[in-house]
C-alpha cells in the first residue's frame, strides 16, 4: 500500500497493510532543519523545506501537515487574538504564543451577521494589524494561499499525503471563545446565548463554503477542524448540545458531502462527549486527540465509526526516553490500533524541544509493531 | 432557605447562576438594613457551593468562571460600603503564576477563580513572572504556597530556575511549590524539583487545603 492508500483505509476503518504514522509537525521541523522558529514562521521556502527533511528522514511519514501552526500569516487570519512572534516580540527560536484578551466585543456576533464571515474576518484583521487593513489583507492572504498551494504539491511529490487542505478555525463557539477570551465567553455562554446560536449559523455556512472552496483549489480532500475550548473541560453537555454540536454537525455534513474527510482536531479533554460524535457521518471522519482525551475510551465508544489519530504526549516528546516512547506507541497500536481505523501521531503539535530519538520513534514503533 | 442545607436564598441564586436574583437579593438586604460583611458571607458560601459542584462535574469551567463575573459584580456594590476591608478569605495565601517564557493564563486563572471561591486569598503575579518574582511575591505576601503555571514544555527550565530561587533564598522548606498545567505530570513535577502537581484545577484547592491547614 501507499501512503494514501493507507490514509484511505484506516478513515474506512479498514485494515491498511500497516498503521499509518501522521504526526503534527510545525515548530519542531524548524529545530530539526537547523532554521529558528521566526524563519519557518515567516519564509515558506524554509518552512516547507524543512516540512519535507522533517517528515521524510525521520520517516517517511505517511501523512504530514505543511506546519500550518507556524505559519504567521494563517495564524493571524485563523485567530481573532494579538499574537506575540518570534523574532518580532520573542527571541527568534521560541514559539508563538496568543495574548488572551478580550480582543472581540459584544458587538461583533452582531456584526458578522451584518458582514458575513469573509468581510467580517477582514474586519478583524485589519483591527489586529492596522497593516491589513481594508483591502490591503489581500495581498498576504493571496500569497499565502497560493503558497499553501504550491507546498502541498511539493509534499504531495515525495509520496506523502498533505494532512489538510484548509485549516478551519473551528465552530463560533471556538473562534469566539479564542477572541473574546474565556471569561467574557464565559458569560455570553449564558449571557448571550441567542447572539451565540444566529451568528453561528452564520459562521457555520461560510466557513464550510470557504473550507471547501479552498480544499478542493489546494487538491487535498480533508479539512482540519480546530476543536479545543468547547470541550467537556470547559462547557457542560447540555451547552454543548446547544450551543456547539449543532453548527460542528453543519460543518461536518457539508464537508463530508463534499466529499472531504473532517480532522477533528480535539485539544483537551473531549471524552465526555466522545459518544454525541456519533451523530457524525460514520467511516467519513479522523479524530485526533492530544493526550488529555482518553483515547482509549475512544476507541471503545468510537471505534466502529470513525478513524482515531494521536496521541504521544508533548511532555514524553521532550523528557522522556526512546523507550518510554516505543512502549507508549507501543500500546497505541496494540489497543487503539486494533483491526485499523488508527493514525499514529503526536499529541497537538511535536513540541520544539522534543527529542530527537523520541520523534524518531514514532516511525520505529510503527515498523516494529504496526503491520496487519 | 435554598435548595442546599445552609445556603440563604442569595447564597442559592448565586449557585444557581441566577445573576438577576443575586442582584435585587443583594439590593433588597442592602435595602432591609444588613451589613455588607453578612451579604458577602452569604455570597461566598454560594461561592464555595459553585466550587463544589466543579469539583462533582455537575458544573463546568464556563459555569465556574460566570459564577466569578456575578459574585465580582456584587462585590462592586458591596466592597465600598464596607467598614472594614471585607476579608472574606481565611483559607491561607498562595502565589500564583505562569514562569518565565510563557504566557499563557487561562489555566492559571481557572486555578485563581477556584482558590478564591474555596476562601483562599491568592496574590496572582500574572504571565511571563521571572522567578524572583515569585520569591518576592512569596515573602510580601507570606505565603506558604506557589504555583507555578505553564502549558510549554520550553517552560521547563524556568520552572526549574523557579524551585531553584526559592533554594537560594533558604525559603526551600518553608514554601511548598506546586506545577501545574496542560504538559505537565508527576514525571514533570520530580524533574522540575517541585513538591506538588495539580492535575486539574480542584486538584490544586485540594493542594492547597493540605498545605495550608
Amino acid at each position: 500500500m501507499n501512503a494514501r492508500e493507507r490514509i484511505a483505509a484506516v478513515v474506512a476503518l479498514q485494515k491498511p497493510d500497516r498503521v499509518p504514522v501522521a504526526p503534527l509537525l510545525d515548530h519542531y521541523a524548524a529545530t530539526y532543519a537547523g532554521y529558528t522558529c521566526a524563519e519557518i514562521m515567516t519564509q515558506g521556502d524554509k518552512r516547507i523545506s524543512s516540512v519535507i527533511k522533517t517528515a521524510t528522514e525521520l520517516g517517511p511519514w505517511d501523512m504530514t501537515f505543511l506546519a500550518d501552526t507556524a505559519n504567521a500569516v494563517l495564524l493571524q487570519m485563523g485567530v481573532p487574538i494579538p499574537i506575540k512572534l518570534p523574532g518580532r516580540d520573542l527571541p527568534v527560536n521560541s514559539t508563538h504564543q496568543f495574548q488572551e484578551t478580550e480582543f472581540l466585543t459584544p458587538g461583533d456576533y452582531e456584526l458578522l451577521e451584518h458582514k458575513g464571515v469573509v468581510a467580517f474576518m477582514m474586519d478583524v484583521a485589519g483591527r489586529l494589524d492596522p497593516a491589513w487593513k481594508g483591502i490591503r489583507v489581500f495581498a498576504p492572504l493571496l500569497k499565502t494561499a497560493w503558497e499553501y498551494r504550491r507546498h502541498a504539491k511539493m509534499v504531495s511529490a515525495t509520496g506523502m499525503e498533505v494532512a489538510a487542505g484548509f485549516i478551519h478555525p473551528g465552530v463560533l463557539y471556538e473562534y469566539f471563545s479564542l477572541g473574546r477570551g474565556i471569561t467574557a465567553m464565559s458569560a455570553d455562554t449564558f449571557r448571550r446565548r441567542s447572539s451565540i446560536i444566529s451568528a453561528g449559523k452564520v459562521w457555520a455556512e461560510g466557513m464550510a463554503n470557504l473550507a471547501i472552496m479552498s480544499a478542493r483549489i489546494n487538491g487535498v480532500p480533508r479539512v482540519f477542524i480546530g476543536m479545543s475550548r468547547a470541550s467537556s473541560d470547559f462547557i457542560s453537555r447540555k451547552n454543548f448540545e446547544a450551543l456547539v454540536l449543532p453548527d460542528l454537525e453543519y460543518t461536518v455534513n457539508r464537508l463530508v458531502d463534499s466529499g472531504i474527510t473532517p480532522i477533528l482536531h480535539c485539544d483537551t479533554n473531549w471524552t465526555r462527549f466522545f459518544d454525541l460524535f456519533k451523530c457524525f457521518p460514520a467511516k467519513r471522519c479522523i479524530l485526533e486527540l492530544d493526550s488529555k482525551s482518553d483515547i482509549f475510551k475512544a476507541k471503545e465508544i468510537l471505534g466502529e465509526h470513525m478513524c482515531i489519530m494521536g496521541d504521544v504526549p508533548a511532555e514524553l516528546f521532550a523528557l522522556g526516553t526512546r523507550d518510554e516512547v516505543m512502549a507508549y506507541c507501543r500500546r497505541l497500536i496494540e489497543t487503539v490500533g486494533k483491526d485499523g481505523g488508527f493514525i499514529l501521531s503526536s499529541g497537538c503539535s511535536i513540541p520544539v524541544n522534543a527529542k530527537l530519538e523520541n520523534v524518531k520513534a514514532l516511525y520505529e514503533a510503527a515498523l516494529e509493531w504496526g503491520w496487519y | 432557605m435554598g435548595e442546599h442545607d445552609g445556603l440563604t436564598e442569595l447564597g442559592q441564586a448565586l449557585a444557581d447562576l441566577d445573576e438577576g436574583g443575586v442582584e435585587h437579593l443583594v439590593r433588597q438586604h442592602l435595602d432591609q438594613g444588613l451589613s455588607p460583611e453578612s451579604i458577602i458571607i452569604e455570597l461566598s458560601a454560594g461561592m464555595a457551593e459553585v466550587g463544589e459542584l466543579f469539583r462533582r462535574e455537575e458544573y463546568f469551567l464556563t459555569e465556574l468562571i460566570y459564577s466569578g463575573d456575578i459574585f465580582k459584580n456584587a462585590m462592586t456594590v458591596l466592597q465600598p460600603l464596607c467598614k472594614t476591608a471585607a476579608d472574606r478569605k481565611d483559607g491561607g495565601v498562595v502565589v500564583i503564576g505562569t514562569v518565565q517564557g510563557d504566557i499563557h493564563d487561562l489555566g492559571k486563572n481557572i486555578v485563581v477563580t477556584l482558590l478564591e471561591c474555596a476562601g483562599f486569598t491568592v496574590v496572582d503575579i500574572g504571565v511571563d513572572a521571572p522567578a524572583q518574582r515569585f520569591v518576592e511575591a512569596a515573602i510580601e505576601s507570606q505565603a506558604v504556597l506557589v504555583g507555578l503555571s505553564m502549558l510549554l514544555t520550553t517552560a521547563f527550565d524556568a520552572a526549574r530556575e523557579t524551585v531553584a530561587a526559592f533554594t537560594q533564598a533558604n525559603l526551600r522548606d518553608k514554601v511548598k511549590i506546586m506545577i501545574g498545567g496542560s504538559v505537565t505530570n508527576d514525571s514533570v513535577r520530580q524533574d522540575i524539583g517541585a513538591d506538588f502537581w495539580g492535575k486539574d484545577a480542584t486538584a490544586a484547592v485540594e493542594i492547597a487545603r493540605e498545605v495550608c491547614q
